[in-house]
């Protein structure tokens, strides 16, 4: 098993960012949707602690293997989401890939349709909630396998 | 001579584009999270290093409103212009920084671009001989945070041009 460079973190930082998750979930109020963007982020940030935490959770949830496994192609297996989840799936790809571009009016007007403000704002918080814990994990490479539910 | 301000009003700029979501007021929550992490993070940090590492992630991140932010509050905390201008390009322009910058730099790049891949050991392992392991996860924190306020900023369309140095403090 791969050894973490450090396994070190300010319980504070740790505290805040549980405390973001744990809001941003709780206002968007679909567990469902947040464990696919919690896995769609980890995916493209290559998180591997991450993966396999939110992999458990999904499955925890009810999520079926078929729409786990096909989530990293989700837009060529449009039949497997609904329109809400699929415009959440466009908004967390540009929101964790910043450093290609912006994230487009197209994108953004999609999660508009289908999301409230307040839902949105905490969609949004999510996206970046994942987007921290994977740069956390990453950057220290905590190795998968440490999540017990 | 035409003289260019960054004034909003003048004419010759294009229109200031509206904010798309006024995030912070419709997920109240969520933005006292992201205010006591930004506590949390910057504890401990060297401050002139903190706005260094806020600016460069903000440049590759793209964010407008974060630039602006943090290019004003190191200006104001008296960092150089020239050191701020070069950032971009720090890498032909490593003489305006110290080792241990540097070193700081580098990892705020590779973790801010994990979507080509992991944080390099090269990368992880230079930061390591400039920062002890709590100050290392201390920099990891703050590059963390930025990453965040910089998806908060670029998605919601944050308008730049208005923030004044210590606004937040």
């Amino acid at each position: 098993m791969t050894a973490a460079r450090t396994r070190l973190l300010d319980p504070e930082v740790g505290r805040s960012l549980s405390a973001l998750s744990a809001a941003a979930k709780k206002g968007l109020g679909d567990p469902v949707l947040a464990e696919l963007v919690m896995i769609r982020a980890s995916q493209l940030n290559h998180c591997a602690f991450c993966l396999d935490m939110h992999l458990t959770l999904a499955r925890e949830n009810g999520v079926d293997e078929d729409r786990l496994g096909l989530l990293a192609a989700w837009e060529e297996a449009e039949d497997r989401y609904d329109g809400r989840q699929r415009a959440a799936l466009a908004l967390t790809e540009a929101m964790t890939v910043l450093t290609d571009g912006f994230v487009p009016d197209e994108v953004y007007d999609r999660a508009a349709k289908h999301f409230d403000d307040g839902e949105l704002a905490h969609l949004i918080g999510l996206i970046t909630a994942i987007n921290s814990w994977n740069r956390l994990m990453v950057a220290r490479r905590i190795p998968p396998g440490g999540y017990t539910p | 001579m035409t003289t260019h301000t960054d004034d909003p009003k003048s004419q010759q700029h294009a229109a200031e584009v509206p904010v798309r979501l006024n995030w912070s007021q419709h997920a109240p929550e969520v933005y006292k999270a992201m205010m006591r992490l930004e506590t949390a993070a910057r504890r401990g940090m060297d401050p002139t290093l903190y706005e260094l590492v806020k600016i460069r992630a903000s440049q590759l991140n793209h964010c407008a409103f974060c630039l602006d932010m943090h290019t004003k509050d190191a200006l104001a905390a008296g960092e150089s212009v020239g050191r701020i201008v070069q950032l971009a390009a720090w890498e032909e322009s490593r003489h305006f920084y110290t080792e241990k910058e540097l070193a700081a730099i580098e990892l705020t790049e590779a973790v801010t671009v994990l979507t080509d891949g992991f944080v390099p050991d090269e990368v992880y392992d230079k930061a390591a001989k400039h920062f002890d392991e709590p100050e290392l996860a201390q920099l990891i924190a703050a590059i963390t945070t930025i990453n965040a306020w910089n998806r908060f900023g670029v998605t919601c369309r944050m308008t730049p041009g208005h923030y004044t140095p210590g606004q937040h403090a």
